[in-house]
């Protein structure tokens, strides 16, 4: 039988909440925060199609990330562009540069891909940290001006989470449309064996540059958004410590869908946020310490008792009361 | 090209192809014929799997012509060899597992199918009209083989039997003017070959040519216009399933065997 399910009534459910939220919540703290988190869910669920759907173990995210920062960000700063064709310019950039890369070490599988991606994350990080007479070095990206388009200047949070959310969300409607289509049974396909993939007519190593290149691109719309938000970058920003951030939100939020690295996105940016503040005053000097080790223990603890994470966990009770409330009706 | 070019199909000559010294094919030569079914039988190790996966561009022949339909696709890729209208199943399924039947089936249809990322990622209304194309003729497919009730289930639910008319539906979804089939009887019980006896046959009706590779003899003697044994990457031996049966070097390396 197929399965019939209303995916428009929780998109509503999700966008009408997340339209309030602003509006319910004090000050713009929340607002602020759910930029961050927006932006990162963004990052972690291209990525989650490239580690979980199309089988290719890349480590560049953060990278592609960084690109879109730096490339959209310098482009402003030093007013050759302004700030909305820097975006433009630098998603394209950055898929030429995803493309170029793509092309050689999409060879590579499985632990070889992931060596080589890891290697591209250092190399741009100490690229970007030693290029300082145009990235302004381990200080930092200054004066990057706020995002305007024709006119109407973006400068408040409440603009940025909009424009965030409004990433975030379209993207992960693109991926769910995409994945549902030819193209995405192309992607699974490959991922469950490449022979028959090829056998049917589907050039595999076109089809992963394809998607590659396409997270790549999400990935540098939202490092560009993050760049104008806080209007400063460093290259540290865009290193391993982001690349295990993105992990931990996957898996925590279960890697096998498009929501829940959004949701992983959601519960470890919050998470981290109620460490710090209830720890500011019991432990000042060590939050960074205990931050570590408590989403160690999380991450241990979610791969043993829920190892599908958070969205695989409430897919199942959704459907257990479904069951349960269909039988009583 | 071929003598006679609306009657041979696929033209193999002198193809081989070694694996690290190893002769894997040996200059081996054969045709065949449009709307025939031509078997390939031999040993285990005889090289009936890496000729098939020589012809399909699985791995490219060291030497020698494959012509298909007058031309030279020998060395060319997988997805450009099923481009050109040769599809196949494999001999340990390959099916895709994280999809249910349909999805599989319709995976079929990729290489006949054109919209691109960005119409597909924004829903346009060509790409839901291409996506209900290829629902359609996913569906007509899984009809043939008669798997049109179990389209929604996950592959890891079916039988083996079941599985193996699965790869025959997506192979079918790519529009193929050959089809080879890699040992689509092995495991098979009996009313399940007999099912898959009638689906070549009407297959055959539908003008598709065949090339089988297959153990269980009594299946190939009574379906093949034409049997090639292969012994060790060699040839010996080439006829009607008669002359094949009667052939004294083909009972000593084959059949031999059985008896």
């Amino acid at each position: 039988m197929r399965d019939k399910r209303h995916p428009s009534l929780s998109w509503a459910l999700v966008v009408g909440v997340l339209a309030l939220l602003p509006f319910v919540t004090p000050g713009t703290y929340v607002t602020g925060v759910m930029c961050f988190v927006a932006l990162y869910a963004t990052l972690a669920c291209g990525m989650a199609v490239l580690l979980e759907q199309a089988g290719l173990f890349s480590l560049a995210h953060p990278t592609f990330f960084g690109l879109g920062a730096y490339v959209a960000g310098m482009l402003a700063a030093n007013e050759i562009l302004p700030p909305w064709a820097g975006i433009i310019v630098a998603a394209i950039v950055v898929a030429l540069i995803a493309y170029l890369i793509g092309a050689p070490l999409l060879r590579l599988r499985g632990y070889y891909l992931a060596c080589a991606t890891f290697g591209l994350l250092f190399i741009v990080e100490i690229v970007l940290a030693q290029s300082g007479s145009i990235t302004g070095g381990h200080d930092g990206l200054m004066g990057i001006p706020p995002l305007s388009v024709f006119g109407f200047t973006l400068g408040g949070d409440l603009d940025y989470y909009f424009i965030s959310w409004g990433l975030c969300l379209g993207c992960v409607w693109f991926f769910s449309n995409l994945m549902k289509s030819r193209v995405g049974r192309a992607v699974k396909a490959l991922h469950d064996s490449e022979v028959a993939a090829s056998s049917v007519g589907i050039n595999v190593p076109r089809c992963k540059l394809h998607v590659f290149v396409l997270t790549a691109i999400m990935a540098s719309l939202a490092g560009s958004i993050f760049c104008f938000y806080l209007q400063f970058t460093t290259p540290s920003m865009f290193g391993f410590p982001l690349l295990t951030e993105l992990f931990t939100m996957i898996v925590i939020g279960g890697p096998a869908t498009l929501h829940g690295p959004v949701l992983g996105s959601v519960v470890l940016i919050w998470l981290r946020e109620a460490i710090h503040v209830y720890l500011k005053d019991v432990l000042p000097k060590l939050t960074a310490e205990v931050d570590a080790v408590f989403f160690g223990i999380l991450i241990v603890a979610i791969l043993i008792f829920m190892p599908e994470g958070l969205a695989g966990s409430l897919d199942r009770l959704a459907h257990f009361v479904r069951r349960h409330l269909g039988r009583s009706s | 090209m071929a003598d006679h070019p609306n009657s041979v199909l696929l033209d193999l000559k002198d193809v081989s192809r070694s694996f690290a010294g190893i002769r894997a094919l040996s200059l081996v030569s054969f045709s065949v014929e449009r709307g025939t079914i031509l078997s390939l039988i031999g040993p285990n190790g005889a090289g009936k799997s890496t000729l098939i996966n020589v012809i399909t561009g699985v791995y490219a022949p060291h030497s020698g012509v494959i012509d298909f339909e007058g031309e030279n696709i020998a060395g060319r890729t997988a997805d450009v060899v099923a481009s050109k209208g040769i599809a196949r199943t494999f001999q340990l399924e390959e099916l895709f597992g994280s999809m249910t039947v349909l999805e599989n089936a319709m995976t079929g249809c990729n290489g006949k199918s054109r919209s691109g990322m960005f119409s597909c990622g924004f829903a346009l209304p060509a790409a839901r009209r291409e996506e209900e194309r290829i629902r359609q003729e996913a569906i007509e497919s899984l009809a043939l083989v008669g798997l049109e009730e179990r389209a929604f289930e996950p592959i890891s639910r079916l039988p083996l039997g079941e599985r193996k008319l699965v790869g025959i539906a997506r192979a079918l979804c790519t529009k193929p003017t050959l089809l080879m089939l890699d040992e689509p009887a092995g495991g098979l019980a009996a009313h399940e070959a007999e099912r898959l006896v009638s689906l070549i046959h009407l297959l055959l009706e539908k003008g598709l040519t065949i090339l089988l590779v297959e153990h269980n003899m009594p299946f190939v003697m009574s379906l093949s216009d034409k049997i090639v044994v292969l012994e060790a990457g060699v040839k010996i031996a080439e006829g009607i399933p008669e002359a094949v049966r009667n052939n004294p070097r083909v009972i000593k390396a084959y059949l031999g065997q059985e008896q």
